[in-house]
């Protein structure tokens, strides 16, 4: 490194930010160059006055906004949770104990699921309730107000509550359940929890193409490799290694990639090949290039073509 | 193990949060809170707009924990919003250009300078003067950053996040975080040189 090219780096390695490397050079250098010892010194003084320049807002301040914000809470409501979050509480309690049994038994899983009832079932509530205590206003909507007579009123209410399903896996309502939370865009975790569970049903045409869907369309490489590993017994399926042929020129995920190949080589056939020939001519890779060599070379085709 | 602990009780208190829990939504606040107002003091330099800031970001935490889902570190997703907002007031009211070393707080005005430490000056008044007229350039170099590298540089230094959580906050790489503070550590050395 040269003097000019060390000094430009010091504030980032005084951050830490430098690669190791980078630091290595900065502290060797530093160490035979007397200059850029001195400079290092001057932006450390530089450092210790940026710091003492910091304005740090009073307590007082503080206590302020505190009470501000307090009282601005008091007028607003809060987003409630949507559908599928309300869904993903229910898994929490699931997917702490039931993957481990499923894998180990082989058996059905358990499911834990809530939902929104009322918001799917528009509920009344003819007459008796349990009184007002019952109903959460935050978590309850009236639908209508209609005067019943003699001082009475009746108020339908569209309520918002979490249930508890349970059941197998091969059941079809948790199935549905699944299937729909695989395809939640907005939670990432969500999917790699239902496809974790689907993937042991991949027999199921609906489940198969669900999972081919996921592993060619879903942007969380987590759920991609959950998965790619639902479909490992059906790699000798004409559909599966075309989707598979995809992905592998496609995905941008190395871990998912690898994993195709896995999935592919033992099915050798010429369209696998050429896919293999296209994946080296732009794979920038070095695992997966010799990867893919080593596979071409075990199917006696030219490594050559690119 | 202790770190670990930290973020599973936060993950508790925004799960309580998101079901209406609201002494869970003020331990929330005040886990973040007090980051949150030294930002925006800092960069905005105004008590007034500071307190804005901290009630606006933490009233839209508020609206919008529902659809909070976990993508990201909470402090990471409360932090854009704090910077958005920040970088917003920067914008929108051309702070720098008014920016003095005067601010307004709780306890009436008061000037920057006088809140700066140091030890070296005290009772040397040939010494007092040259720390003051450093300071005064810190602030002046300060406010001569654009909004985005005021915005890194407050970050990195004051706050001492990592480039990689700054890029995340901001919505841009890493690398790009990296030349935004080069950048304005490069001013800051310029417009310092003969004093240090």
């Amino acid at each position: 490194m040269r003097c000019d090219e060390v000094r430009k780096t010091l504030p980032l390695f005084l951050y830490g930010e430098l690669s190791f490397d980078e630091e290595e050079q900065v502290e060797m250098h530093v160490d035979e160059c007397a200059g850029c010892r001195d400079e290092l010194d001057r932006e450390k003084l530089l450092f210790r006055s940026l710091d003492q320049a910091a304005a740090v807002p009073g307590p007082d301040l503080l206590r302020e906004c505190r009470a501000g914000l307090r009282q601005q809470l008091a007028q607003v409501q809060p987003q409630q949770e949507s559908f599928w979050e309300k869904i993903r509480g229910g898994f929490t309690i699931h997917f702490h104990f039931a993957p481990g049994l499923a894998q180990l038994a082989g058996a059905a899983a358990m499911l834990a699921l809530g939902f929104f009832g009322a918001r799917m079932m528009p509920g009344s509530f003819p007459g008796a309730w349990g009184g007002a205590s019952v109903i959460d206003p935050a978590t309850s909507h009236v639908r209508y107000v209609e005067p019943t007579g003699a001082g009475k009123i009746q108020i339908v209410v569209d309520e918002t509550r979490q249930r508890t399903l349970s059941g197998s896996v091969d059941d079809r309502d948790i199935q549905r359940l699944l299937l729909a939370a695989a395809k939640d865009p907005a939670d990432a975790g969500l999917r790699v929890e239902s496809v974790d569970l689907l993937k042991n049903r991949p027999e199921s045409a609906e489940i198969r193409s669900a999972l081919l869907y996921a592993v060619q369309h879903d942007p969380n490489a987590g759920v991609r490799l959950k998965a790619l590993d639902g479909l490992k017994n059906f790699a000798d399926d004409s559909d599966t290694r075309k989707a598979l042929t995809q992905v592998l020129l496609t995905d941008d995920n190395p871990g998912v990639r690898t994993q195709v190949i896995d999935l592919l080589s033992p099915h050798a056939s010429d369209a696998m090949v050429g896919a293999l020939q296209e994946l080296m001519l732009k794979e920038d890779n070095d695992y997966i290039r010799t990867r893919v060599q080593k596979v071409l070379h075990e199917m006696n085709a030219s490594v050559d073509t690119y | 193990m202790a770190q670990a602990a930290v973020q599973m009780d936060e993950s508790e208190l925004i799960r309580s949060a998101q079901r209406g829990d609201q002494d869970a939504f003020e331990q929330l606040v005040r886990l973040h809170d007090q980051n949150v107002l030294r930002l925006a003091f800092n960069l905005l330099r105004s008590a007034e707009d500071a307190r804005d800031i901290y009630q606006e970001a933490f009233l839209r935490v508020y609206k919008n924990l529902g659809s909070f889902r976990f993508d990201c570190s909470f402090h990471t997703w409360l932090y854009r919003i704090v910077t958005n907002l920040c970088l917003d007031a920067l914008r929108k009211r051309k702070v720098r250009r008014e920016e003095s070393t005067v601010v307004e707080t709780g306890e009436g005005t008061l000037d920057r300078m006088d809140m700066v430490e140091d030890s070296r000056a005290f009772g040397d008044p040939q010494r007092q003067l040259m720390s003051r007229q450093l300071n005064e350039r810190i602030q002046d170099s300060l406010a001569a950053l654009t909004p985005r590298e005021r915005t890194v540089f407050e970050m990195r230094h004051y706050q001492g996040l990592r480039l990689k959580n700054i890029g995340e906050i901001l919505g841009t790489s890493e690398e790009a975080a990296k030349n935004c503070l080069f950048r304005a550590t490069q001013k800051m050395r310029t417009a310092l040189g003969d004093f240090i």
